[in-house]
């Protein structure tokens, strides 16, 4: 497993452990997005606040930049302090941890401030500093992308922006061509400038989602944690924002950044006032490269076209493409047998025509069907259920705590929480998607924990099982769940997937412990149904929330 | 020179005695260790063993050797623990005190007690040792002996103290088998693998596994081996027998409630009947409380009360204490009924299970078409990815064994997978898939490996084989005839002695 870090700069504060001391850390396997943990590559990180003597060398302050290429780019550059509350999946009726994090920014036009996502997730307060000023402004998230780790903020105080230089976008670097990274990673606390080529350019994993993958350019320019969200720029212009890269113990200098077309996809979306995701075919498919397999499917000897193998019955193609169809040509453009085509003089991965488009966009498909030639148009959509198996940002965490008994829909967060290592669980996580197992469990309910009490005594053993019934009832969603809990009745008969034994419960005695257990465990609220928005939106006037 | 030798000699044995003195369980006076050759009951067992190779099904691996020790029984033959003779090619019995050796062959072998009894092809070989009876009466507390051999044949006694007797997976983990566990300091011998133990000169158990940190020892116990005995004393070995249903405590009241129970809160709620088992056809249903087994109250945690050892999981009633066509009284409640049932046990073999749980000493079947590995599903061949399998495997087979019951109730029939792929002209395009289990060929479901070879004789029209698997890709195509001309030089360049093996 690669270790991919995503680079901002973290602290925890420090009050913040004591406060939250009876809370299990989460632990975050591979990916890690918590600004809280992507401090152990760079120890250092930790030092940005007290600087221990052997970490701080001799600062000397620095001079007025001379005349560089790129132009006066700290003219541009911002220094983005984020608080943010991180979610606690295991009390998932407390507010959380609180973070705190440094990234960099820049301005571009229309006095907006665009950063990485992953800079301003969970955020509860963000401030803003810009270059020759003593003052911290207060900013909130105007749009943000977690799909392709892209925010843009809003500063609502007139004089940030003034003698600011808005930064222009270029298009895609050359490789091997110089580009250089501008941000504050650790070090010291003003612009950090390095310097490096374009090493690679092509489809990489957004660490930040962790199910995303886009365009990225891997750049050999030094870039650290506090680099996150700075701009990458050649000839003066900016040629992507840096966003990730490998920790030291698994690879050293490589660097991605967010490359142009993703950038300008981003910024024509929310153009219209509101983000609405990439959107995706739901279909994978093989390389049709076996010449037997060719023949067999009526197909000539011109490398062409890929074999469908599943359509996501939640995805736009359903109905339209089937299992075994030959996929010929995307818009016109044909498909060669490796799943490439043709694209502005180039070739790129077949995904990379509906990388740019946007929802409710249409994208023509020409396959074979019975070797017959069949035709069809899509409208482009997301596809949620894949939304389970990515990270989640900027929502509180849904569950119900019944009788000690605390619900909670599957999903990444769920997984890294708890790190269950049930085979059934674990299986209905990874093959949510590709065996459709949302058409008969949307939601995959599972029993996390159980709150000891004198009603749950003997409940424990039923701790990772998932809800298939209530008194007779499928549960499909956590709402299914929340109103069988609600009937009245003399008895709850809750039945497990699998071979398990039924959990029975009495709702009068239930109600009887209500009380008691919500105070012994400090449960504020029994139930969050909802998906709910947690981005705070603070007037700039206002001071930071604390819990 | 020869002066340091002396004293580098004597500094060594003055260190080596008060590492003994140090001991803290000393050898016991009952026992004199080596010097009564007359009265030694064991023997050295050497085997070279040939596993086959799962990954590569048409070979076995290279060769191993294991020594180990075998406790010497009436009527000439020798008990050992069934992991040491697993796999065998040739094993050999050799007397410690004199090194003599002889060949002995395998009589009955059960992997599931993890016991095997050896017999030397000429029985005059074991005149001189005294056999060993069984010691039946074993209880927590009591003092037992491991016996383990010098390399010069002295006999080595480490004794050590029973502190619990329960039911405990055996290695092939099906069901649970009774067990002593024995805190004991005890030492490793170059030939450790079988270690008999021994209480008041007789055998109480087998050496089942020892962990040297904790030297806490796992031993299978003289009643599970007196019942393997007296079943290979018959003309056909049976097994131990399994019933074939799970079970939960009834500590929950509200389950006791809604299972109807009446009276004294007892027995153990039944979660699951498996089909076609001695507990479905005796008419055990999913609800049921079971009360009582052969007559012995069972608790709320299924315990009962065995006169030797005190409480013992009720499942001891049913593997060691009966024999397979053995009928037991079941006392169950149905929503508050009582009812009595008649479950006549059987033995459940390895390969009645959809995916076997074990597959010891036979030649796993395969089929190698254009290059593709087809193979049946078998913990045995989820084994190869080493003591981690179950997180180390393919996880999507881990879990179809793991809940093969409930994902192919019917039964009767094998999963066939795709296991691998051989780089060869067929397969160009097809290299990097793997672990794909079987649906159709040629649009016949298929169940069996030899269901798969029954298919694939009849092709589509054009001479197309057309393999559709559970998981992406869906389907694979193969040209029937260009299949059949490379044959010969797919065997040749990957050195595959047959294509195919069906059983």
């Amino acid at each position: 497993m690669k270790r991919v870090f995503l680079i901002m700069s973290a602290v925890v504060l420090l009050g913040s452990t004591s406060l939250f001391a009876q809370q299990a850390p989460r632990s975050m396997p591979g990916a890690s997005a918590s600004p809280a943990e992507t401090a152990p590559g760079f120890p250092g990180a930790l030092a940005r606040q007290t600087p221990p003597q052997q970490q701080a060398p001799v600062v000397v302050p620095v001079p007025v930049m001379p005349a560089r290429p790129n132009g006066p780019v700290q003219k541009s550059l911002v220094r983005i302090t984020t608080t943010a509350v991180e979610p606690d999946y295991r009390a998932p009726w407390n507010a959380g941890m609180i973070a705190r994090g440094v990234g960099a920014g820049f301005v571009i036009d229309g006095n907006r401030i665009m950063t990485n996502a992953h800079v301003v997730s969970n955020a509860r307060f963000i401030t803003v500093e810009r270059d020759g000023d003593p003052n911290k402004y207060p900013a909130t998230v105007q749009f943000i992308a977690h799909d392709c780790d892209l925010a843009l903020l809003n500063v609502s105080s007139p004089n940030f922006f003034k003698n600011m230089i808005p930064l222009q976008f270029g298009g895609i670097p050359a490789l091997e061509s110089t580009v250089s990274a501008y941000g504050f990673p650790i070090g010291g606390e003003r612009m950090s400038i390095t310097t490096g080529i374009v090493s690679r350019i092509d489809f990489n994993l957004y660490a930040h989602s962790s199910i995303d993958s886009h365009l990225a350019i891997q750049i050999s320019a030094q870039i650290n944690p506090g680099n996150s969200g700075g701009p990458v720029m050649q000839d003066g212009k900016v040629v992507g924002v840096a966003f990730q890269g490998y920790s030291g113990d698994v690879a050293q200098g490589v660097a991605y950044m967010i490359p142009t077309p993703v950038i300008k996809r981003f910024l024509q979306d929310v153009s219209d006032g509101h983000y609405d995701k990439y959107v995706d075919l739901g279909l994978t498919y093989l390389k049709l490269l076996n010449p037997a397999q060719r023949h067999f499917l009526g197909l000539k000897d011109d490398d062409r076209g890929v074999l469908i193998e599943t359509v996501v019955a939640a995805g736009p193609c359903n109905g339209q493409v089937k299992s075994g169809d030959v996929l010929l040509s995307i818009d016109n453009h044909p498909i060669a047998s490796d799943a490439t085509v043709e694209l502005e003089g180039s070739r790129v991965d077949m995904p990379e025509v509906v990388e740019r488009k946007f929802k409710g966009d249409k994208v023509k498909l020409d396959m074979l069907r019975d070797k017959q030639p069949v035709s069809v148009t899509i409208a482009l959509d997301t596809i949620p259920p894949y939304m389970i198996q990515g990270h989640a940002y900027d929502v509180r965490p849904r569950y119900v705590v019944y009788g000690g008994l605390v619900f909670q829909p599957l999903d990444l967060e769920i997984m890294e929480a708890y790190q269950p290592s049930d085979l059934r669980l674990r299986h209905f996580f990874d093959y949510f998607v590709l065996e459709q197992i949302y058409v008969d469990h949307p939601e995959i309910i599972v029993l996390t924990n159980v709150l000891p009490d004198p009603i749950n005594t003997y409940l424990s053993p039923y701790r990772g099982t998932i809800v298939d019934e209530v008194n007779g009832k499928k549960i499909k969603t956590l709402r299914d769940l929340a109103d069988a809990l609600a009937q009245p009745g003399d008895r709850l008969v809750l039945n497990m997937i699998g071979d398990g034994p039924p959990l029975v419960l009495d709702p009068k005695q239930v109600e009887a412990a209500r009380e008691r257990i919500k105070a012994r465990y400090n449960v504020q609220a029994e139930q969050n149904l909802e998906e709910q928005s947690l981005r705070a939106q603070p007037k700039p006037s206002e001071p930071p929330t604390k819990p | 020179m020869k002066l340091r030798r002396l004293i580098f000699t004597m500094t060594m044995s003055i260190l080596s005695m008060s590492i003994f003195a140090a001991q803290p369980n000393a050898p016991t006076k009952s026992i004199i260790p080596g010097n009564k050759p007359k009265e030694l009951s064991l023997v050295r067992v050497n085997v070279t063993g040939q596993p086959y190779d799962y990954f590569k099904p048409w070979q076995k691996k290279a060769p191993f050797s294991k020594r180990g020790l075998g406790a010497v029984l009436q009527g000439g033959r020798v008990i050992v623990t069934a992991d040491l003779v697993a796999n065998q090619n040739y094993v050999e019995l050799e007397r410690a005190e004199s090194g003599d050796k002889i060949g002995a062959d395998v009589k009955v072998i059960d992997y599931e007690a993890n016991l095997a009894l050896l017999e030397p092809t000429d029985k005059k070989f074991l005149e001189g040792l005294s056999p060993l009876e069984l010691a039946g009466d074993t209880a927590v507390g009591d003092r037992i002996a491991a016996w383990q051999l010098e390399p010069t044949g002295a006999l080595v006694v480490t004794e050590g103290i029973v502190t619990t007797v329960q039911m405990m997976k055996y290695p092939v983990d099906l069901g649970q088998f009774l067990g002593y566990r024995i805190s004991i300091p005890m030492q490793y011998r170059e030939n450790s693998y079988t270690v008999p133990l021994v209480k008041n000169n007789k055998l109480a158990g087998l050496l089942l596994r020892f962990d040297p940190r904790t030297q806490v020892l796992d031993a299978i116990p003289a009643p599970i081996i007196a019942h393997f005995l007296k079943d290979a004393a018959k003309e056909h070995y049976a097994g131990f027998p399994s019933a074939g249903f799970s079970f939960f405590s009834t500590r929950d009241p509200q389950l006791r409630t809604f299972a109807g129970q009446t009276g004294k809160a007892a027995g153990v709620y039944v979660t699951a009947v498996e089909p076609h088992s001695p507990a479905e056809k005796a008419g055990l249903q999913a609800g049921d409380i079971v009360t009582s087994v052969g007559n012995n109250d069972v608790d709320q945690n299924g315990n009962y009360v065995d006169q030797f050892y005190g409480k013992l999981e009720f499942t001891n009633l049913l593997t060691s204490r009966a024999f397979s066509g053995d009928t037991v009284p079941l006392q169950i409640q149905r929503q508050g009924k009582p009812m009595t049932l008649s479950m006549t046990l059987e033995h459940r073999p390895a390969k009645d299970y959809v995916i076997p749980p074990y597959n010891i000493d036979q030649a796993p079947n395969y089929y190698i078409l254009g290059g593709l590995i087809l193979q049946e599903l078998s913990r045995q061949y989820l084994k190869e990815w080493g003591p981690n399998w179950q997180k180390e495997a393919p996880q999507r087979f881990v879990y179809l064994d793991r809940y093969q019951s409930e994902l192919y109730p019917e039964g009767n029939r094998r999963v066939v997978i795709m296991s691998q792929v051989l780089p060869a002209n067929n397969t160009i395009g097809y290299d990097d898939l793997a672990y794909l289990t079987v649906k159709k060929v040629n649009g016949k479901e298929v169940k069996s490996l030899a269901e798969f070879a029954e298919a694939v004789k009849q092709p589509l029209e054009g001479g197309f084989i057309k393999i559709e698997t559970e998981e992406d890709p869906k389907q694979i195509e193969l040209e029937a005839a260009s299949v059949a001309d490379e044959a010969q030089a797919l065997q040749e360049n990957y050195g595959i002695s047959s294509l195919q093996r069906l059983q």
